[in-house]
């Protein structure tokens, strides 16, 4: 079935995919200019206007790929008195050196990598718990040491023999945030509530002519999104009308929408 | 000769009963467990009831798709087993707990094969196809499997299922502790691979008992003092531990003896040089050479009569 509105979710799907959390260099897999590059079997042209992207996006993917030294052996003390020390040094937010990270180790990727890498909001974070302690709950013993490092300084691979009650780091990012949101009632404890789902990379599976028609497009991405095709036609964006629970004064209607309202009708 | 009925089994008994008390003490039980194998600790106050495990048992195993998607948590509205399909599955208690915002506290609980350290099922086997390897796997043979399906009603876990929907080569079907990852490739099970927040520790049993003591230790009021798969069935290599009772999550009650010792013990005491066969043969050969020739004076007797 080629239709519009098909043309329309096909362009939401390719959007979607280059406007993902993880905002993507022009000419990466997932851009549309690619899809046309390999729909032509040429190379990609050089785009006219680099698209944005935030200006510490980069130095964070930079600071994802690194890996740091091993901290054998850590500090041993009490949670509060950890607290009660840090507070003493008069550490605080104010002296966060990244404000913003990608958590995307190489650590974890090199064994698996399901999903899309998270974005976390360190200021934000540390803004509102106000206790670095919670997170940066023990210091490595080397006195020469920062007093807190990152998370992947003691958390690396999982299950190493010499460490055996060391957790790795995946499961240290996901029981640090995970039951800490639990335990505020705050942020996502599901899986895409933090992930992008890792989208494959559709060069190869894009199965296109040299200047398709757009019709061609949508029939294309129904040829394996067919679901969505059919979930896009109960939408209020196929049907111009739907349910309206916001609307002032329109609150009862059921239906409510172009097809139904509007003067100037199709 | 006179044999009464009464005197047989008397004889037999006795006899039996003397050669079994003789031979007992000489061929005592031995355990042949790996002595330094590898296992899996599961926290269950880790597991968050993701169903990632059984995603990744699946893609590794080469299972096949389930009915319903492995993102859909509802499955775990009733209580399933492993069967031949998956070799793991999560289920969901509640004990009656509540957080803070009156929510029940739920206790997810990853059942697998435990691969005991004595299997009642390669004891059971009747073909070798059950093997414990010396990584701690229980391994399973097909080419070897002749369908008897011993090993499943051997088994004290209730695990190994069968492939009766395939009438031509039906297998056995369990957890294999991904058997051949582990031996060959040096990677771990997938679902200690995949578990997003480490419920699943995957080491050296002796070290997952240091850390499952050592775990309780450290927070008192978290875990019950009980490492689940220490000492059940003489120790197995998947182990957990939890903060609920392990008989409210559904499992099974077994003895700390392994079950093999018993029934090799009883049927090596009674097969042991293959006297029992012989005694029983010795004594029908006596009772046939004691009536050996009352069947001829009978048709004497016939002969006497017409």
């Amino acid at each position: 079935m080629i239709n519009k509105s098909s043309i329309v979710l096909c362009l939401m799907l390719l959007v979607g995919i280059n406007g993902g959390l993880v905002a993507l260099p022009p000419g990466s897999p997932g851009s549309v200019a690619a899809y046309a590059a390999a729909a032509q079997d040429k190379p990609a042209p050089e785009p006219e206007a680099k698209a944005w992207t935030a200006p510490d996006q980069e130095a964070a993917l930079a600071r994802a790929a690194e890996t740091v030294p091993f901290v054998e052996a850590v500090m041993d003390e009490c949670k509060l008195c950890r607290q009660m020390r840090l507070r003493e040094t008069g550490l605080s937010t104010k002296d966060i050196t990244h404000s913003y990270f990608v958590l995307n180790s190489p650590i974890i990727n090199k064994v698996e990598d399901h999903y899309g890498p998270v974005r976390f909001m360190h200021s934000k974070h540390a803004a509102q718990i106000q206790d670095c302690a919670m997170c940066h709950h023990y210091r490595p013993l080397d006195a020469d040491a920062k007093e807190t490092t990152r998370c992947s300084a003691c958390h690396q691979e999982a299950f190493r023999p010499e460490h055996p009650e060391r957790i790795g780091l995946k499961a240290a990012y996901h029981q640090q945030c995970m039951e800490c949101h639990r335990d505020m009632n705050q942020g996502p404890v599901d899986c895409i509530g933090c992930h992008n789902k890792n989208v494959p990379d559709h060069k190869d599976k894009v199965q296109l002519a040299a200047n398709p028609t757009p019709f061609q497009v949508t029939a294309e991405c129904l040829r394996c999104h067919e679901a969505a095709g059919q979930d896009m036609l109960k939408t209020a964006h196929w049907l111009l009308k739907g349910p309206s629970p916001y609307t002032l004064g329109h609150r009862k209607e059921v239906e409510i929408g172009k097809s139904t309202i509007a003067t100037n009708n199709f | 000769m006179d044999l009464s009925r009464r005197g047989f089994f008397k004889v037999m008994g006795a006899t039996g009963a003397g050669l079994a008390a003789s031979n007992r003490p000489a061929r005592a039980w031995q355990s042949r467990a790996p002595e330094d194998p590898y296992g899996c600790l599961v926290d269950l106050t880790r597991c968050i009831g993701c169903r990632k495990c059984e995603q990744a048992c699946q893609a590794v195993n080469g299972l096949p798709e389930p009915e319903m998607p492995f993102d859909d948590l509802t499955v775990l509205d009733r209580k399933r087993r492993p069967d031949e399909k998956s070799f793991t599955v999560v289920n969901r208690y509640y004990s009656g707990k509540i957080d803070e915002r009156d929510q029940l506290i739920p206790t997810f609980v990853k059942i697998q094969c435990m691969h005991c350290q004595d299997p009642a099922c390669a004891s059971a086997c009747i073909v070798g196809a059950l093997t414990k390897k010396e990584n701690g796997a229980v391994a399973y043979d097909a080419s070897k499997c002749i369908g008897c399906r011993y090993c499943m009603v051997a088994c004290p876990f209730e695990i190994p299922a069968y492939e009766y929907h395939d009438p031509i080569t039906p297998r056995v079907m369990k957890c294999t502790f991904c058997y051949e990852r582990v031996a060959e490739e040096g990677k771990l099970p997938g679902c200690a691979q995949i578990c997003p927040v480490e419920a699943i520790t995957f080491g050296k049993r002796s070290t997952l008992l240091e850390v499952g003591h050592k775990r309780i230790k450290d927070n008192p009021g978290r875990y019950i003092d009980h490492v689940y798969g220490e000492h059940e069935v003489g120790g197995t290599s998947w182990m957990y531990i939890s903060d609920q009772p392990f008989e409210n999550l559904g499992f099974i009650q077994v003895p700390e003896k392994p079950l093999p010792q018993l029934a090799e013990t009883i049927q090596h005491s009674l097969f042991s040089y293959l006297w029992s066969p012989i005694v029983l043969f010795g004594m029908l050969s006596g009772v046939m050479w004691g009536f050996r020739n009352k069947g001829d004076r009978d048709i004497d007797h016939e002969g006497e009569n017409s």
